[in-house]
């Protein structure tokens, strides 16, 4: 075996991924998470932070949880009129835990029951636009696979969410610390999930840090007694829904939104912008700010649900 | 930040994203370590876009951070890049594919393994990734000139190595020919 082509030839059939083909698609779920959240960085402060940039809220989804950073369900998923079912429900089989919350107050009483369960958790509530003063304690950086998976909707139900965990990969000193938010009014709510090792320090409640003015405040547009009452936009192209606003004079803004693998329900915000988008881009929803700027929740393609609702709108809002 | 950067990058990851996950996963020995170099490379990527080159050697720029990436990862293994954990599956599944089984392919892999980082290195980008000389001289910083004489001598090694392992044959390439895009 001495000549080149030999010696390439050999070399070749070594490769893992074969020579001249890809290792993987840009319009994978994961392809796009990544991009999402490294976009999401601001890339002139993010050499100087390193690490703390990852754990930044606006990451997608799939990126954050793993992380164990500021998952965030997307509000609109989890609006809606009344009747709140005031409970949260934990079940533990084999060590899996399954966590559905409802009620986006009961902080003291969720964390007993997870206590009872086995699962090391400090769960604080803060109000509505309020985070709790980061660093509490030290973030654990290789978190174990499989420790807990992505918030999702309760199936078959239109409120609350739900994640498991399971209890059998934390390691001893490490504690799960949740802060839970919703505002007076009921309707939306938030979490953040971190995994510490060591002492935490109790929640000081701070104003939750805004990135951008246009990004702050958003609301459903489309609900009975907004400005775009009566409009739907969900489901539709951008190229479909654009005409409309304009004719309108709305001034318009697009989220990307980050939709983890297999679309559970449930979104991670990406970056919000001005320029548009594609024509052909999918619109989820639509919402609103004080000013009156509309903003789209958007993706590059259409999934087989609104990620939104979980499902069509039509099935969380009856209005 | 400008505008017109976030659209840039995202040009340049669609066209490169196949490429890098297929060049992490050739050279890193778990799916894990292969997801974290390509989002570490990509990450980099996006704080010195301003480093980025235009068109048809972004690619090669980019193979250039990911070497080095690669290189300070195996110096800091341990610590997971938590934003490339999205990946692991997609990359389990390229090492599931992987060729490897038949005792001959496994000897000489051993001995492509012995060889040095460098000679891997040459070796593999042009087996591999495909690039010619002038591409791998880009990617690597160096001069053309340097790079033929160090890809023949890296050839040469190999050659003399796996004879000496007793290996003769050349194994029937079962991978299709390779229709390179660059």
């Amino acid at each position: 075996m001495k000549n080149t082509d030999e010696i390439d030839a050999t070399t070749r059939a070594l490769a893992r991924v074969a020579p001249g083909t890809p290792g993987g698609d840009p319009s994978d779920a994961e392809a796009r998470a990544l991009l999402a959240a490294i976009t999401s960085e601001d890339p002139g402060t993010a050499a100087k932070t390193g690490t703390r940039a990852y754990r930044r809220p606006a990451l997608g989804l799939a990126a954050t949880v793993v992380l164990g950073a500021g998952a965030v369900v997307g509000p609109s998923l989890l609006e809606n009129g009344s009747g709140v079912p005031a409970s949260w429900a934990v079940t533990a089989a084999d060590g899996m835990v399954t966590i559905k919350v409802r009620d986006f107050r009961d902080a003291a009483g969720l964390e007993t029951r997870l206590r009872d369960l086995d699962v090391p958790a400090i769960v604080d509530f803060v109000p509505w636009g309020q985070r709790c003063r980061e660093p509490r304690g030290r973030h654990v950086d290789d978190i174990p696979r499989g420790l807990y998976s992505l918030p999702e909707n309760v199936p078959g139900e239109k409120r609350g969410w739900q994640m498991r965990i399971n209890t059998k990969l934390f390691r001893p000193g490490q504690t799960f610390v949740w802060t839970i938010s919703a505002p007076a009014s009921g309707g939306s709510s938030s979490t953040s999930t971190y995994l510490m090792e060591g002492p935490v320090a109790p929640c000081e409640p701070v104003p939750r840090p805004t990135q951008k003015a246009v990004e702050q405040e958003f609301r459903t547009a489309t609900l009975k007694g907004r400005s775009l009452e009566g409009l739907r936009v969900d489901e539709k192209t951008v190229g479909e829904v654009l005409p409309e606003l304009r004719k309108r004079g709305r001034k318009v803004v697009f989220m990307t939104m980050v939709i983890p693998p297999g679309n559970p329900g449930g979104f991670g915000e990406g970056r919000t912008r001005t320029e548009p988008v594609g024509d052909d881009w999918i619109v989820w929803e639509a919402e609103e700010n004080a000013k009156g700027v509309i903003r789209l929740l958007v993706t590059d393609r259409r999934y087989d649900k609104n990620p939104v609702y979980g499902g069509p709108r039509d099935a969380v809002i009856t209005e | 930040m400008d505008d017109e950067r976030p659209a840039r990058f995202e040009a340049v990851y669609r066209e490169a994203y196949g490429r890098i996950m297929a060049y992490a996963a050739r050279r890193c020995d778990s799916p894990q370590d292969a997801a974290d170099v390509v989002a570490e490379t990509f990450t980099v990527a996006w704080r010195r876009m301003d480093e980025l080159p235009p068109g048809d050697e972004a690619i090669l720029w980019l193979y250039g951070v990911a070497r080095r990436v690669l290189a300070n990862h195996h110096r800091s293994e341990g610590r997971r890049q938590a934003r490339s954990v999205g990946l692991d599956a997609r990359m389990a599944d390229l090492y599931a594919d992987s060729p490897g089984g038949e005792a001959e392919l496994e000897a000489i892999a051993q001995v492509f393994r012995a060889l040095s980082d460098d000679d891997r290195e040459l070796l593999s980008l042009v087996a591999w990734e495909e690039l010619d000389r002038e591409q791998i001289a880009t990617a690597l910083g160096l001069s053309r000139n340097v790079v033929r004489v160090k890809l023949h001598r890296a050839r040469r090694r190999f050659a003399r190595a796996l004879a000496e392992a007793g290996i003769r044959n050349t194994p029937e390439s079962r991978l299709a020919p390779a229709e390179g895009s660059l």
